[in-house]
């Protein structure tokens, strides 16, 4: 059985956003609901102020706290390795979104992000589900957290689920510009156009993830927390990992 | 002196009832429902008002949620999850364990003193943990799903999980020792068994209830063991100030009108040394507490400047915690009446406002976020929150009042009222 796990390489990456559109389309997003996000910030302050931007899906930790608090295992932690959301057991006490250093967890029944109109009220649903999206992706099942979620639940990235758990057994790598793999790898993977992202199985040494990872020093986000993502980040000479928040707050 | 007659039997509660709608009719038994009796008790009172607060405020938001959903909240993924009607869920919970430990110092260590409040305690114990376990059903998406999927889930890893199973059987543990109680069995085997189990049980569940927030590595100004010590003695001052509040309210604030031997306790010495003392040692909490938060660099403590400079923490500090602390200190002060129940209202105001300071306050520096969110987290309670924080005390006053009709909440064991009629005699 896989341990799926992915690398980005931020020397690659030019903060297009291509990834956070393409999970939000994939997986029927609700405007804001980012389930993987490029995060802008910036690093010093003028007159050395750098931009910078940190693309950030969910971890799909080894020690995932989110499934340690979780009083009902509604978020669990597969055999291949992806923390997802069972929906129909989830209660929506929220201890998930406390309990996440990484700040990828996301409460159906809020106000909107970005003001404006709801769209949930624009395109309301008539049956159990949150919302009735105009489009929407075909997939769905409610056990892995996938699909058009209902009402008054937690939803997270699922490293695309319903692609990877059709993968051919035995893969190593899900690799977008392989034909045979290409629609098993997660949407973000496939879209990003400058190719910073890769997608394979951390348990088998031989992966393009783990050569990269030790090749380029692959690092992880919050490593001090102790979650051990399974999302590695390659820094080089041109990118760098946050140590901590983002950005600091204005006090 | 207010002596009451008490149906002792669950036959006699039904035959008085239907004894009742028998005399009066079914218009006249609503009308005495609604008055909660012709001869309504001091705390009946506000039996009225708070009926009608609480169901008011209760349709309001069962209406928003009907309509609008948990949006009608203010809370939000990107900063804080949990707002004021979790804050309102451990500020009641909390204070049921309070109570629980107040009674425990007649019932389990001896100190007889304080029986003449330990059945008041006790029900109080019951009709806030009621409260807060109705504002935390409203909270939740999915109250009624928790009912199968926790008891199937099973995740021991859970702090929340621990917290249900400790909440649940202090509750189980409360109504048996009301029980027992309610049939005068204050030295039987059983009662001693149930009140030491009890008080282990709201130990557990308060403690418990501190471990949900201090667990969490990843919220810095809620991490660690401290939290849980901070929920257990807290509660208890919540528990103090709730049951002085209550305890006088039975009597229309006049002591005079007490019985001897909770007059005793209530001008005493003792009971305004146990309220000051809890008001110190959560002074010292509250200031270390805030002393690191300042004087600490560390990522993600950044809230307790901005809590700081707020005008609630101000409130608190010196209005609702250091001027009460100097009023219980002061003797003959502290045994006055008046100066107990200012105290006792300042208490539960100022631990309302730390409540919503805990909980708001460690949620206030975001997660992860880039510079969309460049500041700290801004969260005010919306009105259907407001309205689940109001329906919580509407509750508890109601179910007071009801209960203060019913039972005779200030019932002893016949040596405690023999000791204070002994002591009074002595003093003349």
């Amino acid at each position: 059985m896989a341990k799926w796990g992915m690398v980005i390489d931020l020397e690659k990456c030019v903060g297009c956003q291509a990834c956070t559109v393409a999970c939000g389309m994939e997986n029927t997003r609700l405007p804001g609901e980012h389930w993987q996000d490029v995060i802008f910030f910036k690093e010093g302050s003028y007159p050395n102020a750098q931009l910078k931007w940190f693309p950030r899906p969910c971890m799909h930790c080894e020690n995932p706290s989110c499934v340690a608090v979780c009083p009902t295992q509604a978020t669990y932690k597969n055999d291949e390795g992806q923390v997802l959301v069972d929906w129909e057991r989830c209660i929506g006490c929220k201890y998930c979104m406390i309990a996440c250093p990484y700040g990828v967890r996301f409460y159906t029944d809020e106000k909107p992000r970005y003001g404006g109109p709801d769209v949930k009220d624009v395109y309301q649903s008539d049956d159990a589900h949150s919302w009735n999206p105009p489009w929407k992706a075909p997939q769905e099942d409610w056990k892995h957290g996938v699909g058009v979620q209902p009402h008054d639940v937690v939803s997270k990235c699922t490293f695309c689920h319903h692609r990877t758990s059709t993968a051919p057994k035995g893969t190593v790598d899900l690799d977008p510009q392989n034909p045979v793999t290409r629609d098993h790898t997660p949407a973000c993977v496939v879209t990003c156009a400058p190719g910073a992202r890769f997608f394979g199985d951390l348990d088998a040494p031989e992966s393009q993830v783990n050569r990269l990872i030790a090749e380029k020093n692959g690092v992880r986000l919050l490593d001090h927390l102790g979650n051990k993502p399974q999302v590695y980040y390659l820094t080089g000479e041109g990118g760098s990992v946050p140590a901590d928040r983002a950005v600091k707050p204005k006090v | 002196m207010n002596v009451k007659q008490e149906p002792k039997t669950f036959g006699e509660v039904f035959a008085l009832l239907a004894g009742l709608w028998r005399d009066n009719g079914a218009l006249g038994f609503l009308r005495l429902a609604i008055t909660l009796g012709k001869t309504p008790t001091p705390a009946g009172r506000w039996w009225a008002a708070s009926v009608f607060v609480a169901a008011a405020s209760a349709l309001f938001v069962l209406y928003q949620l009907a309509t609008v959903g948990h949006k009608a909240f203010n809370t939000s993924s990107d900063g804080v999850n949990w707002g004021m009607a979790i804050s309102s869920y451990v500020y009641f919970a909390l204070m049921s364990s309070g109570l629980t430990m107040v009674a425990s110092l007649g019932t389990v260590f001896g100190f007889k003193q304080f029986l003449p409040i330990a059945k008041r305690c006790i029900f109080l114990a019951i009709i806030t943990l009621i409260a807060a376990f109705s504002i935390l059903a409203l909270e939740i998406g999915h109250p009624f799903r928790m009912l199968w999927s926790m008891p199937t889930g099973l995740q021991i890893h859970s702090p929340m999980f621990w917290m249900g199973v400790f909440y649940s059987i202090d509750l189980v543990l409360l109504f048996i020792k009301f029980y027992l109680l309610w049939q005068d069995k204050w030295d039987t085997w059983l009662s001693h068994a149930v009140g030491i189990a009890g008080f282990v049980a709201v130990i557990l569940a308060s403690g418990m209830l501190g471990l949900v927030f201090g667990s969490m590595v990843m919220r810095p100004m809620w991490f660690g063991p401290f939290t849980s010590i901070y929920y257990m003695l807290t509660a208890a001052l919540c528990g103090a100030a709730a049951i002085v509040v209550t305890t006088y309210m039975a009597y229309g604030f006049d002591s005079k009108r007490m019985p001897a031997g909770l007059r005793a306790m209530a001008t005493g010495h003792d009971m305004p040394m146990v309220f000051a003392t809890l008001i110190g040692l959560t002074l010292v909490m509250f200031v270390t507490r805030f002393w690191v938060g300042l004087w600490t660099n560390q990522d993600g403590m950044e809230g307790f400047k901005v809590l700081a400079k707020t005008p609630l923490f101000h409130i608190e500090l010196w209005v609702g915690l250091v001027l009460p602390f100097l009023m219980m200190l002061r003797r003959p002060a502290n045994t006055r009446m008046r100066y107990q129940i200012v105290a006792a209202f300042l208490v539960l105001g100022a631990m309302f406002i730390n409540r919503y300071e805990f909980i708001i306050g460690g949620q206030l520096v975001p997660m992860f976020k880039g510079l969309w969110v460049n500041s700290l987290e801004p969260y005010v309670p919306s009105i259907t929150e407001w309205s689940l924080s109001i329906m919580g005390f509407a509750m508890v006053l109601a179910m007071y009042a009801f209960g203060d009709k019913l039972f005779d909440l200030s019932a002893a064991p016949d040596e405690v009222e023999d000791l204070a009629a002994k002591t009074q005699l002595e003093a003349a």
